[in-house]
């Protein structure tokens, strides 16, 4: 179940008249906009999502510098693609979150960054820092419910899609941290996305 | 199609697989319809995970990628003579071959991504990035003694276990007050706006249950004040939002809501 299940039918929003819509992003329009070269759209675009597309990357490259460097880039590359995007083929967050994740796996599976990573994944004050800056999502709504549909996983499925979405790992180094058949790891991850979808009702 | 190659998909869609194996299930994607699918919904999934990990970014960084787009001109979009060279019977799904290079990396996520899902993030996603949580009253300052609400206003503000949550968005700046103890919430605004013409703000409670109730309307004044005592109580309800709706109010939100506050 989610919000507005009783909304009839969406209605357009109101986000060309001013002020009210200017702090309700729609993403997609945003991202219309700054294919035209407008840079307050894009700003905008920057503040209502830099906290999911930092903390992601900061999440899988661990290094905050690096994380800082990353998703630089990624809010680069979004302007500069920004009139690719196609809102037919898919919400306008997920478009976004598929080229920050795509990018923060990429940095650290270069050789000198798994380096970097490793120092800051041996260091336990990271991890601790992290947790903390973790609360306040935790807190939100949302957290709860995607923490709730994990719960639905089995622990393999769950231990794998974490380590392949939030630890960056690949299926192969998967099946090694958890001790399972080579090739099995990413059947768990598949298995374990699809409970997820079907549990947050991503429709089919 | 490859069974071993459509069981990739889960794989693909966390970028969890090597290059070799990426491009590999890249090729077979441009063939294969159902694994096309698989991932569009696969990764809409998966970056529901994000929400696990958010962290603000430091000031400066807003400030160095504002700084950066201004160097560089937006790509064009693509043509039907670009688009071409995709065209199937279906939309094409094509992932970025490259992390940064853009160029194809554009449609990959989410063609079943419906409006209600896109807006429940949203909802939720502007809770998280906006409290600020302050537990009391202290900074509660209404600004007109004469408000008729005033009194129940300032007994939530007074409840001996009133907390408040500031959200600032651009000019706007939303306190609201509540009270377990009391059942009762209130919201005060500055900087807002009138309503565009044929609308109204419309207050809600959401619940942990995830329905929206309403809660009344806010009406800002010329000065672009307004509060409110939200009307019904807090039970169940673990935020609240605003949203623009027609004259006369919804039962239902029916646009993004433009602010939303988490309450504990």
């Amino acid at each position: 179940m989610m919000y507005l299940m009783t909304a009839a039918s969406p209605v357009p929003t109101t986000s060309d008249s001013g002020g009210a819509a200017a702090s309700s992003p729609d993403l997609a329009e945003l991202l219309r906009r700054s294919a035209r070269g407008d840079e307050e759209s894009f700003a905008r675009l920057y503040d209502a999502t830099s906290r999911r597309v930092f903390g992601l990357v900061l999440r899988v490259v661990r290094d905050h510098a690096m994380s800082e460097e990353v998703t630089q880039e990624v809010y680069l590359d979004v302007w500069r693609t920004s009139a690719r995007f196609d809102a037919q083929k898919g919400s306008a967050l997920s478009w976004l979150m598929t080229i920050a994740h795509r990018a923060a796996v990429d940095r650290v599976r270069s050789s000198e960054s798994s380096r970097r990573r490793d120092d800051a994944h041996a260091t336990s004050a990271q991890a601790v820092a992290f947790d903390e800056t973790a609360e306040a999502a935790e807190a939100s709504l949302e957290a709860q419910r995607v923490r709730k549909a994990l719960s639905t996983l089995t622990e393999a499925q769950r231990s794998a899609v974490e380590l392949a979405y939030l630890g960056g790992y690949t299926h192969t180094e998967v099946a090694k941290l958890l001790g399972l058949p080579l090739g099995t790891a990413k059947t768990r991850i598949r298995d374990g996305l699809i409970r997820l979808r079907d549990t947050l009702g991503v429709p089919a | 199609m490859s069974p071993d190659l459509h069981h990739l998909s889960g794989a693909y869609s966390v970028d969890a697989l090597d290059r070799d194996e990426r491009s590999a299930f890249e090729s077979h994607l441009a063939e294969c319809e159902a694994c096309r699918s698989e991932v569009t919904e696969l990764s809409a999934t998966a970056h529901s995970l994000a929400v696990l990990a958010e962290a603000g970014p430091p000031a400066s960084l807003r400030t160095a990628v504002l700084a950066g787009i201004s160097q560089v001109r937006p790509l064009p979009p693509l043509t039907a003579d670009d688009a071409a060279e995709d065209a199937d019977d279906e939309p094409t799904i094509v992932g970025p071959t490259t992390p940064m290079g853009g160029e194809a990396g554009v449609a990959r996520a989410g063609a079943t991504v419906i409006p209600l899902f896109r807006r429940t993030t949203t909802w939720i996603a502007a809770a998280a990035a906006a409290a600020v949580l302050a537990v009391g009253g202290a900074a509660w300052s209404p600004w007109s003694a004469d408000q008729p609400t005033l009194s129940a206003l300032q007994r939530v503000i007074q409840a001996p276990d009133a907390a408040t949550v500031t959200s600032h968005k651009g000019a706007v700046t939303a306190t609201l007050a509540y009270s377990r103890e009391l059942n009762r919430s209130a919201l005060t605004v500055t900087g807002m706006p009138p309503a565009p013409d044929g609308h109204t703000y419309q207050l809600w409670y959401m619940g942990s249950d995830e329905v929206a109730r309403s809660a009344g309307f806010l009406t800002p004044s010329p000065d672009g004040r307004a509060e409110a005592v939200l009307a019904g109580g807090l039970t169940g309800a673990a935020a609240v939002g605003v949203t623009v709706e027609p004259t006369g109010g919804s039962a239902a939100p029916t646009g993004q809501p433009i602010m939303v506050m988490a309450v504990a």
